[in-house]
């Protein structure tokens, strides 16, 4: 009877176990699809674009594709893909040439896929959505030079609004974020100060604040904290129910992050040829300043650089081109914006490019 | 006597000295009772946000990583905690026991065995990211065995974690078993190995198996080594060789999430979680009481 | 169980009897087996060591150990690595840890021990060790989603109407030191508490009746007779509840702040070594400098928790040595009170 009974535990176990897995099914799904393919892509990288990834992954699952995407960063990101354990990674930044020169084992493809607001949000009971603010008075909050909500210099742009003294808690990211690089790029913009003091990277050092790992580390920072302000990718802001700030852009217009206010920050931008867009602080008047774009690097012989078998392969083109193609639409769904045709057509003709072992993959 | 009681005058037996006896009597009870207060918010706490989220559904589907819709439940996480667990336990128990068999049947008094238990020793106070970090650097950035993050490089890091705890018990247990029955069976003409066999480990089994389930409870709490050893992936898979979920980290994924229901998914896993751990400790200690030996 | 009693152990033959001629053949394949695992093991051990530093040496031959080890400046941006204020990140929050920690841990060892009905002696031994099994995330999770949002009020209030007091004041956002301290001592208290129990229960009983024939009271006869008696074991076990506390990874993570910089008040927010590896490792694969800093700051935590270490168990051996207790014996006793606390199992 006493040696039983670790026995019977262990078997109690494993029984639930057994019963666990007999219940439903498992492992990457064999299902056919209407493209044919199947097989499993692994990704990591920006948190920023996490949604979008695994949202197609969801759809693309029922044709037979496994997306595992983890949302570790953009820095974490193309680390993994330089390191080999990830086909793919998701960035949020265009490969700056530090970036190109690690990822050395052959050519890269930078594909974009979205647009998306980085918000100001801030926890601020009592105070509605869509506090003015520019970029400036930004900066000197995460500068921390303006220290308290009723600070004259946030006065001054909200006449009307009663502000609470409460102290102001910064939020920022302690990870390797694309996310933190486009917010570091907006600031700079606006305050020499910032560009001097604090730079623009994806790691930075921060003269004050709390940091929290990934876009929804940042969400759930400011949600448990009354008087936080953080930067945090619009779909985590819409799903916790964030009150954010309208900022100001280059034309003088304070702007609230919308659909029309995303998408318009893609029109009028340079395409470069690496398909390196950047929809910060774009020129267009109707704009939010605040926009990102987000990438999916890979590399362009998915075989032989990358590593990957040609069915999986095949998985990844199916993926990118639900991606620019059905899975646009979608992206509404998610409150991130669809790319405009004029960066939409480089980047299909781009993915038509990719290669396994030297061929191109049906 | 070595230490003797401070030779202080007391004053006559009288109402201060007993007060202070009362006071300090109250003192350290509310100390004891506030050491517990943890124990008791933490279960509370578990139990009031983990059992909404528990349901059969919970324990048979896996994370969708959907970012709307249906978070899934927590089975890749369970599953991949008793397949890590068990390979971590498969290499740590047997080899710490082997080790911690040395130690006491050939190595008491030797200078190599002072080495090998002082190392091993060392080795109880390195902390669990120390032991992912290694197996990171050595096995997941190499490819060894054709796989970036594994499964089964995971249970290795928890397996070095677990072994100096296996080897320090069992080595504890395997002193208590008393010399005259070694001295016995040795009278009677048995060699050495099948004094060993059949009648060291049989007397000390009990302890043995005990402290080798407390080592398991301790190896399925860690979450540091697997952070980048098996990494975090939605789906369930046997495959030892590729990435593997497991309850600490999906727990540590959900963490830092602002959506509710991650929250609570959190929560019902922490709350499974702590019951796997429970009854491992439980089952050990009832182990313990039947043994032999205390 | 006499250590000195048998014969020396590795000899069969001197008992006078030798086994049939298979025993003769298995006994020394057995105990060469078993010696090649401990040797293997100890390999390993050794490798897991060397190919640590040398996988640090790049960031070590960089700034050197000390300019390392004290650098005040742990930049990623810049690949500017000094572990400085990591190290004294995880010094406060242990500091806070042992502070809040250790007096109740000793106050549980002392009531269990002597002053608890023996009825009650095993339940609350269970409950105490019951701390112990709540895995390190969980206590993160708690920390974050109870302990957080519970005490920002009280802490805010202390930090403001105790600001004379050095390190006192300042907003209390969120994640801080204190949280942190709070949650690793809480953490700590089954280790101190286990082995604290261990020692006080070794106090022979004369010195205590002792004590108490001649009129002591019972606080009398602990804070005469029991505490300087273990005094040694305590220190140990504290030390060894320390160095618990400063390897201690995912729960301070969640609760500390992750700011790279030495905060000035008790509720700022800070950084330990072991919670930037877990958040860092990710990113740092890309840049050869920055994951060498990395396994260098993985190196002075072990450092740190070797020295606690080892000067627990000198601490413990003296104190054995003054009660002529075999060094072996306490060698082995104290610190696997640790992994098995309390199962009847030690001594």
């Amino acid at each position: 009877m006493r040696r039983s009974i670790p026995a019977i535990a262990i078997a109690a176990i494993l029984t639930l176990a057994l019963a666990a897995c007999g219940s439903s099914s498992s492992t990457t799904s064999t299902g056919s699809g209407s493209s044919g393919a199947s097989g499993t892509v692994n990704g990591a990288g920006a948190t920023f674009s996490a949604p979008i990834y695994m949202q197609w992954g969801s759809t693309l699952k029922g044709q037979g594709v496994t997306v595992n995407y983890q949302g570790v960063g953009s820095g974490a990101g193309i680390a993994q893909l330089q390191a080999g354990t990830v086909d793919f990674a998701g960035s949020d930044p265009p490969l700056a040439p530090a970036d190109k020169a690690l990822l050395k084992k052959g050519p890269v493809t930078q594909l974009p896929m979205a647009l998306g607001a980085i918000t100001v949000s801030y926890n601020l009971s009592g105070v509605k959505a869509g506090l003015k603010l520019d970029g400036a008075t930004i900066a000197d909050i995460f500068l921390k030079k303006i220290t308290k909500w009723n600070d004259p210099a946030i006065a001054k742009l909200n006449p009307g609004i009663t502000l609470p003294s409460t102290a102001i808690t910064v939020v920022h990211r302690s990870d390797s974020s694309g996310t933190t690089k486009g917010f570091a790029q907006f600031l700079a913009d606006f305050s020499p100060q910032w560009k001097s003091q604090v730079g623009v990277d994806k790691t930075l050092k921060w003269p004050t604040g709390t940091g929290a790992k990934g876009n929804d580390g940042v969400a759930a920072a400011i949600k448990q904290t009354p008087g936080a302000v953080g930067y945090v990718e619009q779909a985590y802001a819409l799903q916790n129910n964030f009150t954010y700030a309208s900022v100001k852009n280059s034309s003088g217009n304070y702007i609230a992050p919308t659909l029309d206010s995303t998408s318009a920050a893609a029109d009028g931008i340079t395409v470069p040829p690496d398909l390196g867009i950047v929809a910060i602080n774009s020129p267009n008047p109707q704009a939010y300043p605040i926009t990102s774009q987000t990438f999916v690097v890979m590399y362009t012989d998915l075989c032989k650089d990358g590593g990957m078998t040609s069915s999986n392969a095949k998985a990844m083109k199916a993926f990118v081109d639900y991606g620019l193609g059905d899975g646009q639409p979608v992206l509404k769904q998610l409150s991130y914006a669809a790319l405009p045709s004029s960066v939409l057509t480089p980047a299909k003709a781009a993915a038509a490019k990719l290669t396994c072992n030297g061929t191109a993959i049906s | 006597m070595s230490t003797t009681p401070s030779s202080v005058a007391l004053e006559p037996t009288g109402g201060r000295r007993r007060q202070t006896d009362r006071v300090m009597r109250v003192v350290l009870l509310v100390l004891t009772l506030v050491a517990l207060v943890p124990l008791v918010l933490v279960i509370v706490k578990l139990l009031g946000s983990g059992l909404k989220a528990l349901s059969w559904k919970f324990f048979t589907t896996d994370p969708t990583g959907s970012f709307l819709g249906d978070p899934g439940g927590i089975k890749s996480a369970i599953l991949g905690t008793l397949e890590i667990i068990a390979v971590a336990s498969a290499f740590s128990i047997p080899i710490g026991i082997g080790v911690a068999l040395y130690l006491v049947e050939y190595g008491k008094a030797g200078r190599f065995a002072s080495v090998v238990r002082y190392f091993v020793d060392v080795l109880t106070g390195v902390p669990s990211i120390v032991f992912g970090l290694f197996v990171y650097a050595a096995l997941v950035v190499s490819k060894v065995g054709g796989s970036g993050f594994a499964g089964w490089k995971g249970a290795l890091a928890v397996a070095l974690l677990m072994l100096p705890v296996v080897t320090r018990s069992a080595e504890v247990v395997l002193l208590l078993v008393p010399d005259d029955l070694r001295e016995a069976a040795l009278a009677l003409g048995a060699p050495r190995w099948k004094v060993v066999w059949r009648v060291v480990l049989p007397t000390a089994k009990p302890g043995l198996i005990t402290g080798s389930l407390l080592a398991i409870a301790r190896g399925a709490g860690e979450t540091a080594p697997l952070l980048f050893t098996a990494a975090i992936v939605q789906g369930t898979t046997y495959n030892l060789n590729a990435r593997m979920n497991s309850l600490p980290a999906q727990i540590f994924a959900d963490v830092g999430q602002a959506q509710d229901r991650l929250v609570t998914r959190a929560w019902g896993a922490a709350l499974t979680l702590v019951t796997m751990i429970l009854i491992l400790n439980i089952v050990a200690r009832l182990y313990s009481r039947r043994s032999r030996l205390s | 169980m006499e250590a000195g009693a048998l014969a020396p152990r590795g000899d069969s033959g001197a008992l006078g009897l030798r086994g049939t001629s298979r025993g003769r053949l298995a006994d020394p394949a057995f105990r060469w087996l078993l010696t090649i695992l401990a040797a293997l093991i100890l390999a390993l051990i050794v490798f897991f060591f060397v190919f640590l530093i040398n996988k640090a040496t790049p960031a070590i031959s960089k700034f050197g150990v000390f300019g390392f080890t004290f650098g005040n400046d742990w930049d990623v941006s810049r690949n500017v690595f000094g572990a400085w204020p990591l190290l004294a990140g995880t010094i406060i929050t242990s500091t806070v840890a042992l502070v809040i920690g250790v007096p109740i841990a000793i106050a549980t060892a002392l009531y269990v021990s002597e002053l608890c009905p023996v009825r009650l002696r095993a339940p609350l031994t269970m409950l105490l060790e019951l701390l112990a099994a709540v895995p390190s995330v969980v206590y993160g999770l708690w920390g974050v989603f109870f302990l957080i949002p519970k005490l920002r009020a009280p802490s805010q209030w202390f930090a403001d109407t105790f600001s004379f007091l050095p390190f006192v004041g300042g907003p209390v956002a969120g994640p801080n030191y204190f949280i942190a301290g709070l949650i690793l001592a809480i953490m700590i208290l089954p280790i101190v508490s286990a082995i604290s129990r261990e020692v006080i229960s070794t106090v022979p009983a004369e010195i205590k009746e002792g004590s108490l024939a001649l009129g002591a009271t019972r606080w009398e006869m602990i804070r005469m007779a029991v505490l300087p008696y273990s005094r040694a074991g305590i220190v140990g076990a504290t030390m060894l509840g320390l160095g618990r506390a400063v390897g201690e990874t995912i729960a301070v993570t969640l609760v500390i702040g992750n700011s790279p910089k030495i905060g000035k008040q008790l509720f700022d927010q800070g950084y330990t070594l072991a919670a930037v590896i877990a958040n860092e490792f990710g990113e740092a694969a890309n840049n050869k400098l920055h994951s060498a800093a990395l396994i260098a700051a993985g190196l002075v935590l072990f450092v740190l928790t070797l020295l606690i270490n080892g000067i627990a168990r000198y601490i413990v051996m003296r104190g054995d040595r003054l009660r002529n207790i075999s060094p072996t014996e306490a060698e082995i006793g104290m610190p696997t009170a640790a992994p098995l606390m309390g199962t009847g199992l030690t001594k």
